[in-house]
């Protein structure tokens, strides 16, 4: 199957990528070199794939690249600051010990801020309702869960 | 995955020209939680697909009191369960959305293709029965109009004809005072499939008191509790004695398969148990 290119904005920068019909947004992005996107699963379970995709979550294995044509993608990398500083969740996350293989991480901190936009103070419910697409099979989440609230109260302060 | 060719078409018109020529291995995707993975694990082989989701005819949600609810074939679980109509007057839908796979994967899957793909544990399809939801289908030769207790036939298996696509889901707005839920049993609570899913709606409507309920996953296709239905219709708070009587009702019109996830005895036993459980939390929310 010949390939075709398609545009998107990623990490706000225009680029341009080859790919089949076949070809998920996932793939398409590890083969550009975004490797911050890990392939799990690849069936929608595990969400070690999510990006920000027009400002919403998606599992980039759910979708296919050319649906995202003219969209905008992010993915942990794009969360820097424009020096290269971590982003409060980042860094909470480090800071918290809320990351052990790392294997889940930029997905699960890009839910996380995902979560802390829709809801700036949660709860435990809500960030485990929000986390709810995204397995870690390491810190057992505890600590995932005080990252999120000591983010919340970092981007308390900033605001 | 296996190749195949993609065709993105921008309006209605466009998709019926597109399935008029296509062979007859087409599939047609709105959201593709559902296709992509059945294509990933070899179980369709699709050499086209034709994804709806740029068409503009099949995004949105929209409610008339008058009428009810139209859900789009576009519009994603998290569309319905985040719409403020929704949580007002289709609490049991509002439930069922939430239990849908989790966050992520709800901005993604759409409601009308849970009821396509038709799979007895689809979350979408047993609140879509008790609030007596009605498919609207557009095709080259016309409209048409089909319950969603007949679109669906079987285990993934629907009445759609070829270039048939399904536009909306409407649900009539249940008539006077009402509450509902869903209630699912899982083995967690995100990222799974019903072990056994109870709809459950209770009307004061025009007339006497009137109950709806209906499962999921235990039926090959989607059913209505009518036995059970009956016993309860006018009882305004039923009593253990009538509760228990509904609940055997219920039992007696499911037939499950033995599963990895629970088998045919234990399912049948939770329909009862969670019949029971869900009028009581209806009663409760009235």
């Amino acid at each position: 199957m010949p390939k075709q290119p398609i545009n998107v904005v990623l990490n706000g920068k225009p680029v341009t990528l080859e790919v089949e019909p076949r070809t998920t947004l996932l793939r398409a992005l590890r083969e550009f070199g975004v490797t911050s996107v890990k392939r799990g699963c690849e069936e929608g379970e595990c969400g070690t794939c999510t990006v920000l995709l027009d400002g919403k979550l998606q599992k980039s294995c759910m979708v296919l690249a050319v649906e995202a044509e003219g969209r905008k993608v992010v993915t942990s990398e794009g969360l820097l600051g424009p020096d290269g500083e971590l982003h409060p969740v980042q860094k909470a996350f480090v800071e918290e010990g809320a990351i052990q293989c790392g294997f889940c991480t930029p997905g699960m901190v890009l839910a996380a801020v995902d979560l802390l936009n829709r809801h700036p103070d949660p709860t435990d419910e809500q960030i485990k309702e929000g986390l709810s697409g995204n397995l870690c099979r390491c810190t057992g989440y505890v600590s995932i869960i005080r990252a999120v609230h000591k983010a919340a109260a970092m981007l308390k302060e900033r605001r | 995955m296996l190749a195949f060719e993609m065709e993105r078409p921008a309006s209605l018109k466009e998709a019926f020209e597109i399935l008029s020529r296509s062979g007859p291995d087409t599939a047609v995707k709105a959201g593709g939680t559902d296709l992509l993975v059945w294509m990933k694990k070899n179980l369709v082989h699709p050499e086209l697909i034709v994804d709806l989701s740029l068409i503009e005819e099949l995004k949105g949600i929209s409610f008339d009191p008058s009428g009810g609810l139209v859900i789009g074939a576009l519009a994603t679980v998290n569309e319905v369960a985040e719409h403020p109509q929704v949580g007002k007057f289709y609490p049991a839908l509002m439930d069922a959305a939430l239990s849908h796979s989790d966050f992520v994967m709800r901005n993604k899957a759409t409601v009308v293709g849970n009821l396509c793909s038709a799979v007895p544990s689809g979350d979408m399809i047993a609140p879509c029965c008790v609030y007596e939801g009605v498919m609207h289908l557009v095709g080259p030769a016309g409209r048409r109009k089909v319950p969603v207790m007949e679109f669906i036939t079987g285990p993934r298996k629907n009445v759609l004809q070829k270039g048939e696509i399904v536009k909306s889901v409407e649900l009539p707005l249940p008539k006077g005072h009402s509450a509902g839920c869903y209630l699912k049993l899982g083995r967690r609570n995100a990222l799974d499939l019903a072990q056994v899913g109870v709809a459950c709606v209770i009307t004061d409507g025009p007339g006497e008191r009137e109950y709806r309920l209906s499962f999921g996953a235990v039926t090959p296709r989607p059913v209505r509790a009518k036995v059970a239905e009956d016993l309860l219709r006018g009882v305004v708070s039923p009593d253990e004695s009538l509760l228990d009587k509904v609940a055997e009702a219920a039992m007696a019109c499911v037939d499950p398969i033995t599963d990895v996830r629970a088998s045919r005895e234990y399912r049948i036993s939770m329909v009862g148990e969670l019949t029971k459980k869900a009028l009581r939390k209806c009663l409760e929310r009235f």
